[in-house]
């Protein structure tokens, strides 16, 4: 009893203040529509409902099913507050769209004259599709995530980059004499042979030690006879192994005749290759390289250190700004291919020493000793210091990227900071601190950052430790490996030249590793003079030759000093920064602006369309439960051939549970229900006193003219 | 009746003038402002008070021309480029690398041709410096030179005079060969001299061209005798070379085999046969390691021993005393499709040194047309490229003062390759090509040729970065046994033994694999610049493309086809007027319009109009309208809520 009532003033409620703009078609369509889509509607909520009344309701239940039955009234006035949209049918909803979106083009459809009209509807959808494309456009730009670049140039207080100073010649020759004793006593043998037209005396081939020898030996190729090359053991005549029958002609050919070779053999000297060099000098150098890789692989690194060059030793002066400085400032490290090597301003314990001004007054003035006469003198054939400068907390790959300083002269060195800084995933594939890169870093045991050199090198050793089983003695080694040295690895000359000349490890190395967000390079201007002048030589000699020796006599000399200056330059810094071209507010505002031009549209437009969308869906789902409902009815109808019930006896079925319908009466007139006299409610609603009202003229207006039609 | 057509209806009721019926602009503009989409208009006609709608005018002028001119900004601002840095780290393909000793040809070898010369410049410094003999070089001294002057007549002499010119009056000059003063007539060119001139001194060396058959003269005054000298003796060198047959310029220089003692790449030993032959005329045979023929090498690792390893042999007795004065080889870093010029750009290696080279890659891309000059492949411009290399500026430069040259002079420089159907430059056929050179080059110089402004740089372009150090090479201890060996590889080629200052070690290589490529990439496309318009519109005036269509229809369309229906009408009116007296139905028609009665189409049918009867005389019925009492719609609610009910009845 209470329920229909309720409804119907929500309903008309719901209709009234959803449609305000509508008020004079108001009417109308109510009377239009209401015709089949509200019975449809009730019948649909009260067959939902007699579901539920068959239930036994004792006490206790009867109150659970009083209060299921609040939340579903106040569902089921949700619902139809939901589904009272702007109209009942697909074309009205339309036409109240369009005239009342906000988005520009609709309601130019409504309001114009037919062949405007279809303009118009071309013009809107044509923009709507331009909208639709360029928004595609926009999002696929922000998807693929580009960035922008900003650089700045300029100077400002930095800190001083960290400089690695060593010495080309890794070790003193005075203190690795003994080690080298015999490799240098075969070289000198192999330089006779090959250069010296006659055979030196059998006794100075004698005293040789041949075990070294006879790992890799040199041959030579004599190519005169270009299809049957004859390959000659260096030292033939006395091992008598020779392939060619005489030794003689090995003694007379010259380089363009006779190649130089290193015979590199496995499995006991069962599979050898040779290794062809065009010219002797590079032939010996590569041969005493790898014999010395051998040697001082079974070293220590300790007693290695204690070989190379110290601090003292090397640098004679230091001056940073106006303080200053000595050997003990710069930290050691032991460098496989240039041994001690000293960093200043590493970084590593304390801070990073900053400078504040450019020129040379404000860097890093040095004064080195190279002492050139205690080279290896096979090994290194080049004399001067090695210099890199490096980010802070980064390995001085001083092979790669250093350069050299010349001994006898000032070389200054003129630095900008050039820094890249990149953003990360997503937009490229760098990283931050390697830590996703598949490759274990043996450069992180001297904590130190990642580098890419670093992960290439790392990851070589690691191909090499594979294929060789030991480790190259220019890396570091991973625990647990051993360096590779003739004893123990026989075959690993074989082997690790295999590897170098493999492309797939490289390719693979390459592709393993990425590169990092960071990457700074240190832009040098490098100029030189002489140093010292003719003038100055003496004294500077002297004072330093005092220092370093407490002597008065003059114990240095032109080849083997260098003087330093590394200072910042005038702009010392240029940084380009990766920025993200397009963020979300760079897409909202373009799709925005994409909307707003051609529509004149917003959010709140497409909220609109979105709720015009949830209508039409309540339309169509309104109008199936009528369709299957007017089914069933008419199967209804076919069944018992009796007229549907009312409104009334149905409301009142759910309502009084007393209730029964009176099936026997099948009366064709429906209008006998003794309830109608005690319903006056829906015949008679309470009147709408329209003039109570204050309305605007217009309105009236309006409605009068409406009133004419 | 169909919900759609009843709204329809309504709405046809609610809008009382539809475009172009409006009666008048006027009208038009009142429907226009509170019909339109735009925000702004609708404020003008709605807002009270004359302060407040002129502000409002004021406010909509204002947006629209902040809007015209924010657009504007916009579309000016279109053809711009963001630059985008990308860091590839890769296997990077090696540049070719191209060494030239910078002594052209073996002096030895060349000496015959250029004895004469040789002999006139020792004369020339004799009587200008007052020296006789260079004994720097041994060998030289066994010349007899000094004895062949008196027999021969000088020619190079004669032909361009060297002189002393007085620096106060620079029209007299002594000509030092007969110690004549002589009037000198023509401009007088004073070439800065690059070695500085530090005593005060009064005579200045230079020497004059002359055109043959016309008396212009041009003198060329140097403010050091060394340049003078050494620029007299160019002068003269290329035309001498000029006439001698490119193999046997290329017999008289080096071979690589002479030039190339070791060379290991990439951990692989190399030899001359990797290096392509280049025949430059200033420098003589140069040799290209990585050459476009064959496979392009590349580099996986940086690093000095993964990089071009090379020893040189120069041969510092063989050079040439007067055309060059250092020693040394010069080494240039290019792409391979790339000219080497090796005159102007290069790095000079010195001997007994090692010079190590680290190259960075960087890579630039530019945009062409619209957004910057510069052009692809060179195709676009109009200057045939003589070289058999890739387009570049420099090229372009170098082609456009050749063609200009022997468009002028009808013959070409000796330093630059021949166009078509031309000869290089010689006494013998064109006998005044100096002072046409000279005159080309200083308006080439002076930017006066429209070479500059002709040639564009190039879109793309890869700049190797170098960092070049020295050390000394061989080192005190090593270099026993390193010339020893090195003599031995050099064979043949050489009878002699190696000096450490007769080699030089070079070392070129990528010191990291990071190849930086500079991108430019368009800053604006068309969706931005719509989207960018889009917000302007909106944020002004809430307008969008629909407004500025609404904008032409009313204010076009609509607006011309009320003026012309007005005009017609006038015209219309016009007609009729001129008619009037002819025409005895216009005062009817015009007394059909004043009175009402006839033009009342909404009212309903009343009996006399319905039966067409004539006004009852001295009716004042449109004068009084009837009541419209308001009270009386309350029926009409009634009646709507009555439908609602009634409504299954009625269908």
């Amino acid at each position: 009893m209470k329920l229909s009532p309720n409804w119907t003033e929500g309903e008309t409620r719901a209709q009234r203040g959803h449609r305000a703009p509508l008020k004079a078609s108001d009417r109308s369509v109510t009377r239009a529509s209401g015709a089949w889509e509200v019975p449809a509607v009730r019948g649909s909520k009260l067959s939902f409902l007699s579901w539920e009344t068959p239930l036994p309701a004792p006490s206790f239940r009867g109150c659970l099913a009083g209060a299921a039955m609040q939340v579903k009234k106040y569902l089921v006035k949700g619902l139809h507050r939901l589904q009272k949209g702007p109209g009942y049918t697909y074309k009205e909803l339309l036409v109240w769209y369009c005239d009342n979106t906000n988005t520009h083009g609709p309601k130019r459809i409504i309001c114009e004259g037919p062949k405007k009209k279809a303009m118009w509807f071309v013009l809107t959808l044509l923009f709507a599709s331009i909208v639709f494309w360029q928004w595609g456009v926009f999002i696929q730009t922000y998807l693929s995530w580009e960035v922008s670049v900003s650089l700045s140039i300029g100077f400002k207080t930095m800190d001083f980059p960290a400089v690695t100073i060593c010495n080309a010649s890794p070790f003193q020759y005075s203190k690795v004499k003994h080690l080298l004793k015999d490799l240098d006593q075969l070289m000198e043998a192999v330089l006779e042979r090959i250069v010296a037209p006659e055979p030196p005396g059998a006794n100075a081939t004698r005293a040789l030690n041949l075990t070294l020898w006879n790992h890799t030996p040199l041959v030579l190729i004599d190519e005169r006879n270009p299809h049957h090359p004859v390959v000659l053991d260096l030292f033939a005549d006395n091992r008598n192994v020779s392939a060619s029958g005489s030794p003689a002609p090995g003694r007379t050919c010259n380089a363009q005749q006779c190649k130089v070779a290193m015979r590199l053999c496995c499995h006991n000297g069962t599979v050898c290759t040779f290794r062809n060099f065009t010219s002797a000098t590079q032939a010996v150098t590569e041969w005493y390289t790898l014999q010395a890789t051998n040697i001082f692989s079974q070293v220590p690194t300790r007693e290695l250190a204690k070989m190379g060059y110290s601090g003292e030793q090397l640098i004679l002066a230091c001056l940073f700004g106006a303080e200053p400085c000595s050997y003990r400032n710069f930290t050691s490290l032991f460098h496989p291919d240039y041994g001690n090597c000293y960093i200043f301003n590493w970084g590593m314990a304390e801070q990073a020493l900053p400078s504040s001004n450019p020129g040379v007054e404000f860097g890093l003035k040095l004064i080195l000793d190279l002492g050139q006469e205690d080279y290896v003198p096979f090994l290194t054939s080049t004399a001067g210091a090695r210099l890199l400068l490096h980010e802070q907390r980064s390995y001085p790959f001083v092979k790669e990227e250093g350069i050299y300083a010349m001994s006898g002269t000032e070389t200054s060195i003129g630095v900008l900071v050039d820094k890249l800084e990149r953003k990360g995933k997503p937009y490229s594939q760098c990283t931050a601190n390697g830590s996703d890169v598949p490759v274990h870093n043996l450069y992180r045991g001297l904590n130190t950052s990642y580098s890419i050199q670093a992960c290439i090198r790392s990851c070589f050793q690691d191909h090499m430790i594979q294929n060789c089983s030991c480790g190259h003695y220019l890396y570091p080694l991973p625990p647990g490996e051993k360096y590779c040295n003739n004893r123990e690895f026989p075959d690993w000359v074989y082997c690790y030249s295999q590897l170098r000349r493999s492309l797939g490890q490289r390719e693979t190395c390459i592709g393993m590793c990425k590169e990092s967000c960071n990457d700074t390079q240190y832009k040098m201007t490098i100029s030189m003079a002489d140093w010292p002048s003719e003038a100055s030589e003496d004294w500077i000699f002297h004072v330093l030759s005092q220092e370093r020796d407490q002597s008065t006599n003059i114990t240095l000399s032109r080849k083997g000093i260098v003087k330093l200056n590394i200072y910042f330059q005038e702009f010392n810094y240029r940084t380009i920064e990766e920025s993200a071209a397009n963020n979300i507010v760079w897409l909202l505002s373009n799709l925005g602006g994409q909307f707003g031009f051609w529509m004149g549209g917003s959010v709140l437009c497409l909220i609109e369309f979105a709720e015009i969308v949830i209508d039409f869906l309540w339309i169509t789902v309104i109008r199936l439960v009528a369709f299957s409902k007017s089914l069933r009815q008419r199967r209804a109808q076919a069944r018992y051939a009796g007229p549907p019930p009312t409104v009334a006896e149905l409301v009142e079925a759910h309502t009084n549970f007393a209730f029964h319908p009176d099936t026997a009466n099948h009366g064709p007139n429906p209008g006998a229900y003794p309830d109608e006299q005690t319903l006056p409610i829906p015949g008679t609603p309470p009147p709408n006193y329209d003039s109570l009202r204050l309305q605007p003229l217009d309105v009236i207006e309006s409605d009068g003219e409406g009133d004419a039609i | 009746m169909a919900p759609g057509e009843k709204i329809k209806a309504k709405i046809k009721k609610n809008l009382p003038v539809r475009g172009p019926q409006a009666p008048s602009i006027k009208e038009l503009m009142r429907w226009y402002c509170l019909k339109t989409n735009t925000h702004g208009c609708r404020r003008i006609v709605v807002s009270r008070g004359r302060l407040r709608r002129l502000l409002w005018i004021l406010f909509t002028l204002t947006a629209v021309a902040l809007i015209f001119w924010q657009c504007a900004l916009l579309v000016l601002s279109f053809y711009t480029v963001s630059v985008s840095i990308k860091i590839h780290f890769q296997k990077l393909d090696f540049p070719a690398v191209t060494i030239c000793n910078i002594n052209p040809y073996k002096y030895s070898a060349v000496r015959p041709l250029l004895a004469d010369l040789e002999q006139e410049t020792r004369a020339a410094l004799k009587t200008l410096y007052g020296f006789s003999e260079i004994e720097s070089r041994k060998r030289r001294a066994a010349e007899p030179w000094s004895s062949a002057w008196e027999g021969t007549q000088p020619k190079f002499l004669n032909l361009i005079p060297l002189m002393v010119f007085n620096e106060g009056e620079t029209s007299k000059a002594t000509d030092f060969l007969t110690g004549q003063k002589r009037k000198v007539s023509g401009s007088i060119i004073h070439k800065a001299a690059d070695v500085m001139h530090v005593q005060e001194s009064k005579e200045v060396v230079g020497f004059q061209l002359c055109s043959n058959g016309t008396s212009h003269c041009a003198v060329y005054t140097f403010s050091s005798g060394v340049n003078a000298i050494q620029e007299w003796y160019k002068l003269h060198y290329m035309n001498i070379m000029a006439q001698v047959p490119l193999e046997k310029k290329i017999n008289m220089s080096y071979s690589a085999e002479e030039l190339v003692v070791t060379c290991f790449f990439d951990g692989v030993s190399c030899d001359a046969r990797n290096f392509t032959l280049f025949h430059h005329p200033m420098y003589g045979n140069c040799y290209t390691f990585n050459n476009k023929n064959g496979t392009i090498h590349s580099t996986s690792m940086g690093g000095s021993e993964y990089g071009l390893q090379v020893i040189l042999y120069i041969n510092e007795e063989e050079y040439n005393p007067f055309l060059v004065s250092s020693t040394g080889a010069k080494v240039i870093v290019h792409r391979q499709d790339e000219y080497p010029f090796i005159e102007d750009v290069g790095t000079e290696i010195e001997t007994a040194m090692a010079t190590s080279i680290g190259m960075h890659l960087t890579e630039s891309f530019k945009l062409g047309e619209p957004y910057s000059q510069c052009t692809e492949d060179g195709s676009d411009v109009p200057i045939d490229n003589i070289y058999n290399a890739a387009y570049s500026l420099q090229i372009c430069l170098h082609s456009c003062f050749q063609t200009k040259m022997v468009e002028r002079c009808g013959c070409a420089q000796y330093s630059q390759p021949l166009p078509p159907a031309a000869n290089y430059c010689n006494y013998q056929q064109h006998p005044n090509w100096m002072y046409c050179y000279y005159e080309l080059h200083q308006a080439f110089v002076h930017e006066q040729l429209g070479c500059q402004s002709v040639c564009r740089e190039a879109c793309s372009f890869k700049e190797w970065t170098l960092t070049t150090s020295l050390a000394q090479w061989p080192s005190v201890v090593s270099e026993k046994w390193l010339l020893r060996v090195l003599t031995w590889d050099q064979g043949q080629q050489i009878k002699k033994k190696l000096n450490k200052t007769d080699l030089a070690k070079l070392l070129i290589f990528y010191k990291d694999l990071n190849q930086r490529s500079i991108m430019e990439s368009p800053a604006n496309s068309v969706e931005m610049l719509l989207s960018n318009f889009g917000g302007q519109l909106g944020l002004w005036m809430s307008c969008s493309i629909v407004c500025i269509i609404e904008i032409i229809e009313v204010f076009f369309i609509d607006s011309l086809s009320i003026i012309a229906r007005q005009q017609w009408q006038k015209a219309k009116k016009w007609w009729a007027q001129r008619q009037a007296p002819a025409c005895p139905e216009a005062p009817r028609s015009l007394r059909g319009q004043d009175n009402p009665v006839l033009d009342i189409d909404d009212d309903l049918p009343t009996f006399t109009s319905a039966l067409r009867l004539p006004p009852a005389p001295g009716a004042q019925v449109p004068g009084t309208p009837p009541p419209r009492y308001n009270t009386l719609r309350l029926e009409r609610a009634f009646s709507n809520q009555l439908t609602d009910t009634q409504v299954p009845a009625e269908s």
